[in-house]
């Protein structure tokens, strides 16, 4: 009767090992959180500092081409400084980012990589727990706290809105405009080229500060300006590997 | 006739008037939960750069008392301190009162309650809010199986369903293999709940493996606090209550030593930020020490959640008076519930630019609605309830029961082993 009673309790100690092991083996592998795979086209931004005038018709035309509504913008424009008296803005949109935390946290996948390299939202997916937008560097995500339901008052003077409004309750944030890019790709149109296939906010830029395009492409503009051109990306030191490259409106520490 | 009346109205008892006084707190919070259903979270306080406030206080610190069940269950089946069984049972049955307290609210915060289910079907194993998820929803079933006893005590139950009865309690037979499957997936998500602010680099005040360890070690001194408080007060104020005071006792002491190491690993968390200085982790550090924080960091967390009930169940004589213990173990969930809130809100209320060059910390501010007010302490009524319901009618809280006769076995058993 003893020896049956060790038995047990041998039995119950290399159940709490295993359980121990397989919690070492499941957060061994969280730590390998891979960044999606790499599909034929890599999507960038590049926005030029030194041509930004801040007029903010990126935001407009986002917010009417994604049916924004008013109190959130997938594309904020900052103002951050002014050098030698001319203002400086940072337009901020998602930054796609390669190593994405909201894509990490998201408890259902409703964040995810598009093989494009584009960070998508699944609407039909998303819980609304909110944990994206306090993992968020860049605060671009923004919560639906209310339905979203009259008219959109930037429809139609900045474009027509192409994709489905979020409902209630679902957290939201720039998509590279995806329709955008994916109804140019089928028409055979090339992005960051052919402004039906671009962004709304590259396509509306009154300066040209905005440029889009395939990184996997050497001749695309976006790769031609960051082989030329001096570039930055936002927070870097935090290892996200952002998708929107700045070119700096004078050069940095001068 | 007015006799009659009289006769039918029940005596008001301080039970009843405590129960009528929970019941309207409750119905306050249903109102509020439903404005939140049909407005939407609108209606609270909460914004994207403090998303989650008061609700997820009232989740962390009803998951935390809760771990009494699973660290009592452990001590008792895998340990084998099988004499501290009927205080596992008080935990275990709090335990299932918090995990669903914790479940409602959750219900609430989220923004599309009716998609709740989507973290079971669609995994994301990289989430530690999924795994946190998998394993409360889990662990909610290992405790209902492992309260099945409890219920079957139940006069009504064993008069209108004996079988049921019968076979509800025959689950005491795997407490054993329900006690490691509660503990694994309670020493997960316990600690996954400190771990999934930890993870967020964005947050550099979170950004910290040891808050993980913080959570689910504060979480044990917490539940088994409040295990032992309820026992000690439905003892006194009820006669018929008996309870085995030198168990009591001995777990106090426990938590007790539990203290001095709780105050160990925060003194080194604490002092491990201060030096160099790391944009928005000094700050956040400084709304706890000096800032908004402050008075709830020194006086909620420290002194009165950590020195003083230290003090107080490691002093023999003061341990020994019930006023003093149950005040110190009271003070323990207090210290756990403002660690708790501290936590969540001090990453939030600090946030780091993203801007080249420009180290700004914009400091945001958050005071919960009164929406989210009457719907957290609904929530909380709730568990009072539930808890006061179960001390009175399932003898949540009774060490007369007669150790069955296998356990009595065993139990000599365990003497003979020597340790």
């Amino acid at each position: 009767m003893t020896e049956n009673n060790f038995n047990r309790r041998d039995f119950l100690k290399i159940t709490a090992v295993g359980v121990t092991a397989l919690t070492g083996l499941r957060m061994i592998d969280r730590a390998e959180a891979s960044s999606g795979e790499v599909g034929a086209h890599q999507w960038a931004m590049v926005i030029d500092q030194s041509k930004c005038i801040g007029c903010g018709y990126c935001t407009l035309a986002c917010r009417a081409h994604n049916d924004v509504p008013q109190d959130i913008s997938w594309n904020q424009v900052i103002q951050v400084e002014d050098i030698d008296g001319k203002d400086v803005f940072i337009p901020r949109p998602c930054m796609h980012c390669a190593k994405a935390p909201c894509v990490d946290v998201c408890p259902v996948k409703a964040s995810y990589y598009r093989p494009d390299g584009i960070v998508m939202m699944d609407y039909d997916r998303c819980i609304g727990c909110r944990y994206c937008e306090a993992a968020c560097p860049y605060n671009a995500r923004a919560f639906n706290w209310k339905a979203f339901t009259e008219p959109n008052p930037v429809v139609p003077e900045w474009g027509q809105p192409e994709v489905e409004r979020r409902g209630r309750g679902v957290v939201e944030k720039c998509s590279f405009c995806y329709q955008r890019i994916d109804r140019g790709l089928e028409l055979g149109l090339t992005p960051g080229v052919d402004e039906g296939a671009t962004p709304a906010c590259v396509v509306i830029c009154p300066v040209g500060a905005r440029f889009f395009g395939d990184l996997k492409d050497p001749e695309s503009n976006v790769s031609k300006l960051l082989r030329e051109r001096v570039s930055y990306q936002l927070r870097i030191d935090l290892g996200t590997s952002p998708r929107v490259y700045y070119l700096p409106s004078e050069p940095q520490g001068a | 006739m007015m006799k009659k009346l009289a006769l039918k109205l029940p005596k008001f008892t301080p039970w009843l008037g405590w129960v009528v006084f929970l019941c309207l707190v409750i119905g306050a919070g249903v109102v509020a939960g439903l404005i939140v259903f049909w407005k939407g979270l609108s209606v609270t306080n909460l914004t994207d750069l403090v998303p989650w406030g008061l609700w997820i206080a009232i989740d962390l610190t009803s998951i935390a008392i809760s771990a009494g069940a699973f660290s009592l269950c452990a001590g008792v089946y895998l340990i084998g301190l099988k004499r501290y069984q009927p205080v596992a049972r008080t935990a275990t049955f709090i335990g299932l009162i918090g995990y669903s307290m914790a479940l409602l609210t959750l219900l609430m915060d989220i923004g599309r309650p009716d998609r709740f289910w989507h973290a079971i079907v669609y995994w994301n194993k990289h989430s530690l809010l999924w795994e946190v998820t998998m394993c409360v929803t889990l662990y909610l079933t290992v405790l209902v199986f492992e309260t099945m006893p409890i219920f079957a005590k139940m006069e009504w139950l064993k008069k209108r369903f004996p079988k049921l009865a019968k076979i509800m309690n025959g689950t005491h037979h795997y407490a054993p293999y329900l006690a490691v499957v509660g503990l694994g997936l309670s020493m997960l998500h316990q600690s996954s709940l400190g771990a999934m602010y930890g993870v967020l680099k964005a947050r550099p005040l979170w950004y910290r493996p040891d808050i993980s360890v913080l959570f689910i070690y504060s979480a044990v001194a917490a539940g088994m606090s409040v295990t032992i408080f309820v026992s000690m007060l439905s003892a006194r104020l009820s006669k018929k209550i008996k309870v085995d005071d030198t168990l009591l006792e001995r777990v106090a002491y426990f938590i007790g030593w539990m203290l001095v190491g709780y105050l160990y690993f925060r003194f080194w968390d604490a002092l491990s930020m201060t030096y160099t200085y790391e944009p928005g982790r000094t700050e956040g550090l400084r709304l706890l020490t000096s800032g908004p924080l402050s008075f709830n960091f020194w006086v909620g967390e420290m002194l009165l959640g950590i020195v003083i009930p230290m003090i107080l169940l490691l002093n023999n004589r003061t341990r020994s008076l019930p006023v003093w213990r149950m005040l110190a173990l009271a003070l323990v969930v207090g210290g756990v519930v403002a660690y708790r809130w501290d936590t969540n809100l001090s990453g939030f209320l600090v946030v780091l630019s993203y801007l080249p060059g420009q180290p700004v910390i914009t400091y945001t501010k958050y005071v919960p609605s009164l929406i989210e007010f009457l719907a957290g302490f609904g929530v909380v009524a709730y568990g009072f309830l539930a808890v006061s319901l179960g001390v009175r009618y399932l003898k949540v809280v009774d060490h007369t029961e007669e150790i069955e006769e296998e356990h009595a076995h065993e139990l000599e058993l365990t003497k003979t082993i020597p340790v």
